[in-house]
């Protein structure tokens, strides 16, 4: 900042590198808040985390150097095994899942119908929603004894005597359709403006030619969602591989472990049993998983990006 | 613009150091308080949200009030948000001074050196021990050594619903007295109404995840336990635990006396709700079954084939390792001042628990009828994993799972208590 003082002596004429940098400082300052509250909440945090990975450390005594010690005993973890497994399996569900119910709300609330901004509002409002309140409200939904949904799920013949959450094959599906309830409504807007920018000539094109409405979406809709969807398909892995606000609620990672997703392990690693560097290391292994498959997508999107 | 890029500088470094006056702020809550002058100031965590949380509020404003020296500034949350910010607030130096925990707890901090030893806060110029129940006070032993001073005691007890034993047909006056009438009872107290196979009523509330311990109870009635008394052999393995649960969960899978899955508060809930007949839970519920409506009696578990036990449980307060000097006296001041024969009077008036004295006379404890009653038989009670070192990992990480697999029919008994005992073993061979 101190060096760029003397350019600022208001010389009539510039010249356009000085300009240039001018432009390029302005945009620094501009984002150093930003910046100032990423590395301060974000970028610190995890790399110390990262050191802590390498440490044996349990907050009172002080950290202890042990290398790969951490690492090399995760894969020989069994309940590292599982959390993963459980973790990959949420991920591979709700993710699809969650994109391809979007797209088809927004290509249903994209058309002119009877309570469109109601229906609208009403998948959105979960977003806004603390992810952490709707669970209680999920989980007096799903009671066995007092439960509105099992209720109406009894009159018609579905009666789960432990109820949802205390079941141990029941409990991932009640959790995921919650995960998938509460975001599905963020997709969908996304998608929304993604329709919305897509010129209607085309359809009009299309339509002259005769193209009915399955080959108008294949043909124009859906290569010209690519970006939106690169980007939904993205957002949804990396927040469903960080799985944990209602499970926390809902299940606490039980019953025996059948929902424990990683960040649950994390969580249970470090503040109940106080393996904070241990935990440390599987988020970190978490970290490390995310970059990869975002790269991957990255990668695989990449390759199919359309524009006309 | 000169003017503007310096104003910004003097904005920035302004926040800067704003920012690292409150960080450093934050550190210096554990030093010594109340040098010269002004009364020594104590802060005190618990989590005595329940209906419990007005005698702890009242005890304590007592107390302030009661002399000038010291001041307890109190914060009541929820167990778990307690246990999720302890560590890590007295790790940063922002925690309390005292914290007041399930004994079975204490250990895993103690190993860790959070608390200190209060062995020389006992004794006839502090709190005196020979007054006190001798079993809280043992409770909070960890290698030798006393971390803690008793702030409450009890025994479970098991409650059953009079009106639900009419309906039954059993007398509403006589529970079971031992394991053949208690699953007897509970099969015939169990009803599925409209057939589909869920009952509507069960015989018994039991939880097997998350509660104060009720399963050992069964364990230890049989002759077995999850560990050994000393905390050193892991007994799940045990053919006496072992039957102990195949008999149990027999009558949970096969004849449905209890729900599978139910957490302490599911349990409690389901007998404050009527659709429990019975359960064996401490005094904190006593308040919320009269609220309900309901007609209850307390008495003794029935016995079991090798021994007449339930469980004693206790809270206790302990002491941040870094309050010294005038704080650790003020601390002890405090303590003896809960242990006192008043506040243990008003105590158990109050809350219904038992008080933590022996020496205080029937006339003195009339105030709540509860508070004689789960006082009764504290020498038949027993306490859960009492001194060993990781409580967490051996009940919730490894107990507790293996008998929700048993439970919910995933692998046999023998099979996965065996590779739970082995694993438990482990964690108490690690901790020597």
């Amino acid at each position: 900042m101190t060096t760029s003082v003397p350019a600022a002596g208001g010389a009539p004429r510039r010249r356009p590198g000085s300009a240039g940098r001018r432009q390029a400082r302005a945009a620094w300052l501009f984002m150093l808040p930003t910046m100032a509250v990423l590395g301060v909440f974000v970028v610190w945090p995890m790399l110390q985390a990262l050191y802590l990975s390498f440490t044996d450390y349990e907050v009172f005594t002080p950290a202890r150097w042990i290398g790969l010690e951490n690492y090399r005993a995760l894969l020989s973890d069994p309940a590292f095994g599982n959390a993963l497994v459980n973790t990959l399996y949420y991920a591979a569900v709700t993710t699809p899942v969650s994109v391809a119910l979007a797209l088809g709300l927004a290509l249903l609330l994209n058309r002119r119908m009877p309570l469109r901004g109601f229906v609208r509002t009403a998948v959105f409002v979960p977003v806004v929603i603390s992810l952490a309140v709707v669970a209680i409200a999920w989980s007096f939904l799903l009671d066995p004894n007092i439960g509105l949904l099992s209720h109406w799920l009894s009159q018609i013949g579905i009666v789960s005597e432990q109820g949802w959450l205390r079941d141990p094959s029941l409990a991932m599906p009640a959790v995921m359709i919650v995960g998938i309830w509460k975001n599905v409504g963020f997709y969908m807007v996304m998608y929304l403006a993604g329709l919305q920018s897509i010129p209607t000539a085309l359809y009009e094109a299309a339509r002259v030619d005769g193209a009915g409405p399955w080959p108008r979406f294949r043909r124009i809709t859906w290569p010209l969602l690519a970006n939106q969807t690169m980007l939904i398909v993205i957002l949804a892995a990396i927040a469903t591989l960080q799985a944990f606000d209602q499970i926390f609620v809902m299940t606490h990672g039980g019953p025996f472990f059948r929902t424990e997703t990683l960040v649950m392990m994390t969580y249970r690693i470090g503040f109940k049993e106080f393996q904070f560097g241990y935990a440390a290391a599987i988020s970190w292994a978490l970290v490390l998983l995310i970059f990869v498959l975002s790269m991957l997508q990255v990668a695989y999107f990449r390759k199919r990006s359309v524009t006309y | 613009m000169r003017l503007r890029s310096r104003t910004w500088l003097v904005t920035m470094t302004a926040a800067i150091a704003l920012m690292s006056t409150a960080c450093a702020g934050q550190g210096q809550g554990g030093g010594d308080a109340g040098g010269s002058g002004g009364p020594v100031t104590l802060k005190f965590w618990n989590g005595f949200t329940g209906p419990d949380r007005a005698a702890v509020e009242g005890i304590v404003s007592k107390f302030n009030s009661s002399q000038d020296k010291v001041k307890i500034e109190m914060e009541i949350m929820p167990w778990d948000v307690f246990f999720d910010k302890l560590l890590p607030s007295l790790g940063s130096g922002t925690g309390p001074d005292i914290a007041a925990m399930d004994t079975a707890q204490i250990p895993q901090y103690a190993a860790r050196n959070v608390f200190q030893p209060l062995d020389d806060l006992y004794g006839p110029q502090g709190i005196d021990e020979n007054v006190l129940v001798r079993s809280a006070v043992d409770a909070t032993v960890f290698k030798g050594k006393r971390y803690g001073v008793p702030m409450n005691f009890t025994t479970l007890k098991l409650y059953w619903n009079k009106d639900m034993f009419r309906e039954a047909g059993l007398d509403p006056d006589k529970p079971p007295a031992d394991w053949d009438e208690f699953g007897d009872y509970a099969r015939k107290l169990t009803k599925d109404t409209d057939g589909d196979g869920k009952p509507e009523q069960y015989g018994l509330a039991i939880a097997d995840h998350a509660t104060i311990a009720m399963w050992p109870i069964l364990f230890w009635q049989n002759g077995g336990g999850v560990v050994s008394e000393d905390g050193r052999t892991a007994m799940l393995d045990d053919p006496a635990t072992i039957e102990a649960a195949r008999h149990w969960a027999g009558l949970i899978t096969k004849d449905k006396i209890a729900p599978v899955g139910l957490s302490g508060a599911d349990a409690d809930k389901l007998f404050q709700s009527k659709k429990a007949a019975m359960e064996i839970v401490g005094p904190w519920m006593t308040t919320g079954f009269e609220q309900a409506g309901i007609d209850f009696g307390i008495a003794m578990p029935p016995a079991g084939p090798k021994a007449r036990v339930t469980l004693g449980t206790s809270v206790a307060f302990t002491l941040s390792s870094r309050a010294t000097g005038q704080k650790k006296q003020a601390a002890r001041d405090f303590f003896a001042y809960w242990n006192s024969k008043e506040s243990q009077a008003y105590w158990s008036a109050n809350s219904g628990f038992p008080p933590n004295r022996t020496d205080l006379t029937a006339d003195e404890l009339k105030g709540n009828p509860y508070s004689a009653l789960f006082g009764q038989d504290a020498d038949k009670s027993r306490f859960y994993l009492a001194g060993v070192q990781e409580f967490q990992k051996v009940n919730e990480t490894l107990f507790e799972p293996a008998l929700q697999r048993v439970l919910n029919g995933k692998g046999d008994i023998e099979q996965v208590f065996g590779q739970a005992d082995k694993e438990i073993q482990a964690v108490l061979d690690n901790a020597q």
